[in-house]
């Protein structure tokens, strides 16, 4: 974590070094992911083989050099075996006292002028010692120096102690204070209410100029609104009126068609019924026929009356002849 | 000290004993405790202690005081409290309105101004706002009523109260017949008067019902007379009521009618564009040069002037230069 220790050299040239606490991490044989994974399993300490342990005043300390490669590594071990058999060969040359003949024995003895006693007791003795009681004594006197220098003295008037100007200034301050403290609040609450008036007269008129585009646009809105309406009702009407003077146009000419025919057909018709007629003829048949006609009945009838009376002549004589006869029957019956 | 104020505590003490020494019996007594509260509540800390104390409930019994001037001064203290938004919202909450508004019949001039200065500030909140709507047609009344030049500052605050009640909502104004008394009040003598009576109109006229109302009550001439008055702010307010009222066809043509196109470039052509006051009627003649333009009348008038509409259109001022862009845009405009 590079954060947490700074190491930089300072431009006087001293050297500092400074890091946070960190728990140490536990190191382990093979790689893992750093920082995150390895940050929560904190080794103990205790029992961390990296922390040296017991004396460390005369402890060997392998120098950390980057990279040892192998040769150095080699040189090492050679030097360390080296070391070592240095060491062992001086043990073996070192001087010592020959062994001692047979029935004899080595002893250590003193050979100063005065002998001493070697043990581990210390000698040490009780002393005590105590002070005497305090005597009494008397209270030492005052200590009055002798007279020295001149004798003066002063006297306080009436009216003296109390200058006006000097104890009328924190008064005055007081006063003066206040005053200018209430003017001064007033002064800036008329101040802040003028801000505000200023604030809100601002507002005020840019409120009434937006209303009176919104109004405007709204206005504009309807107007367009209504004369597209107005325009679209305008142009409904027209194609209505179109259309009527189509079906118009078409109906008439279907009549036109229709009354083309009509006409030779109404004509054959009346006269086929009789109404064109020739005057002559129509005189002729209706005033000359009928009093043929009439003429013809009449002597016709006259035929006939004639007929008639010729019949009831030839029946009454019939009649006559009959009765006659009748007579003339029974008259021979009776004859 | 001062004899005209009652002697205020020290530190947390100061309101709720004055509010204390406001049940005595003598009015001197009670005037010199609310001259003294006034003094006070200028502070905010006072005023936020004022309203949570709930002393504002004993404000009520004072409002029903025999002497004047302890009304007036309670009205004072009530514009004072309403200059805070916390006091505003005490206000409404608590149950003072209903003697104020009854206030507004008093026979003493001053406090008839002092609940109109209340009523004023409380008609800035929207819920003050509403509040005070339901009493807009007494106020309507109350100008009807007042015809004489004597209470100009009456007048002036009664129409800005109209005035702000109707931003919020214009309908109970127009409904007691708002546009002919402020029509009227049009043609005051004091700038004052007019400036708020023209502030009320463009309120009003801002629903389509006032637009029409403004139309029909030949209120147009007067205003575009209003146009060429001395006072910057009656002809702001004068432009806003016109750029208002051109909205509808009605008005167009009406306007177009008395001529009040060159007026308007007049006006136009002769604003420096610096001034912040002179900002407000330049947007606003620009808006209603823009909606004049949308009848081919005033469209063919002004393209004429199409250099002047595009000289504006370079102004420094946002505000300026959009409302040039859109009249630009709206005389170039082709079906």
């Amino acid at each position: 974590m590079a954060s947490a220790s700074h190491s930089h050299r300072d431009p006087d040239g001293l050297y500092t070094f400074s890091s946070r606490p960190r728990p140490v991490e536990s190191s382990s044989r093979y790689k893992e992911p750093p920082s995150e994974l390895r940050q929560h399993n904190y080794g103990n300490i205790m029992y961390d083989r990296r922390v040296v342990r017991g004396n460390t005043y005369a402890q060997h300390i392998p120098l950390t050099t980057a990279q040892p490669n192998l040769a150095e590594i080699q040189r090492q071990q050679v030097n360390k075996r080296r070391a070592t058999a240095q060491k062992r060969a001086w043990k073996q040359l070192r001087l010592r006292t020959p062994e001692a003949l047979q029935g004899r024995k080595h002893i250590d003895v003193q050979t100063e002028l005065y002998l001493e006693e070697l043990s581990d007791d210390i000698v040490a003795t009780h002393n005590e010692c105590q002070t005497d009681a305090f005597l009494d004594k008397p209270a030492t006197p005052l200590f009055i120096p002798a007279k020295s220098g001149k004798d003066v003295a002063t006297q306080i008037e009436e009216g003296e102690l109390f200058d006006f100007d000097r104890e009328v200034q924190p008064v005055l301050e007081v006063l003066v204070g206040k005053t200018v403290e209430q003017a001064l609040l007033e002064v800036m609450e008329e101040e802040e209410l003028s801000c505000l008036r200023a604030q809100q007269r601002a507002f005020e008129e840019l409120r009434n100029n937006e209303l009176a585009e919104v109004q405007r646009l709204q206005e504009q809105e309807r107007r367009h609104s209504e004369e597209k309406e107005r325009r679209v009702a305008q142009q409904k009407e027209v194609l209505k009126k179109e259309r009527e003077t189509a079906e118009k146009i078409a109906a008439r000419v279907y009549a036109q068609q229709y009354m083309a025919d009509l006409l030779p057909a109404v004509f054959t018709s009346l006269r086929r019924h009789g109404y064109f007629y020739d005057p002559v003829e129509k005189d002729v048949e209706m005033n000359f026929l009928p009093w043929l006609m009439d003429e013809v009945n009449n002597s016709l009838e006259k035929r006939y009356t004639a007929r008639e009376m010729l019949d009831t002549i030839i029946h009454d004589v019939m009649e006559k002849k009959l009765e006659e006869f009748e007579e003339l029957e029974t008259q021979s019956a009776r004859d | 000290m001062d004899s005209t104020r009652a002697p205020v505590a020290f530190g947390r003490w100061a309101v709720p004993l004055l509010f204390g020494q406001l049940q005595q019996p003598q009015a001197a007594g009670r005037l010199r405790t609310l001259a003294a509260l006034c003094d006070l509540l200028h502070d905010p800390e006072r005023l936020q202690q004022t309203v949570t104390g709930g002393f504002l409930e004993q404000l009520p019994a004072l409002l029903t005081d025999e002497d004047a001037s302890v009304r007036t001064r309670t009205c004072e203290l009530l514009h004072l409290v309403t200059a805070h938004s916390v006091g505003r919202q005490a206000l409404l909450t608590s149950s003072v309105l209903p003697p104020l508004s009854r206030l507004l019949d008093d026979s003493s001039a001053s406090c008839r101004t002092s609940v109109l200065r209340v009523l004023t500030r409380l008609a800035l909140l929207p819920a003050g706002g509403a509040a005070v709507l339901g009493l807009v047609p007494k106020l309507m009344l109350k100008l009807q009523q007042q015809d004489d030049e004597d209470h100009v500052d009456e007048e002036v605050l009664l129409l800005s109260a109209v005035g702000r009640c109707s931003r919020l909502d214009a309908r109970p104004a127009l409904a007691s017949d708002g546009v002919s008394v402020l029509g009227r009040k049009l043609s005051r003598r004091s700038p004052d008067v007019r400036r708020e009576a023209a502030a009320a109109m463009m309120a009003l006229s801002v629903p389509v019902d006032g637009k029409r109302q403004v139309c029909e009550g030949a209120g147009l001439p007067v205003l575009v007379g209003l146009l060429q008055d001395d006072d910057v702010e009656v002809q702001t307010n004068a432009a806003g009521v016109i750029m208002n009222t051109v909205i509808i066809t009605t008005g167009k043509l009406q306007c177009l009618e008395l001529d009040v196109v060159p007026v308007l470039l007049d006006l136009l052509s002769r604003q420096p564009e610096e001034d912040v006051r002179t900002k407000a009627l330049l947007v606003y003649s620009l808006r209603a040069l823009t909606a004049l333009a949308e009848a081919p009348d005033g469209r063919r008038l002004l393209l004429q002037q199409l250099p002047l509409l595009a000289r504006r259109a370079e102004a420094r001022d946002p505000d300026v230069r959009r409302a040039a862009q859109t009249a630009v845009r709206v005389v170039t405009w082709t079906p």
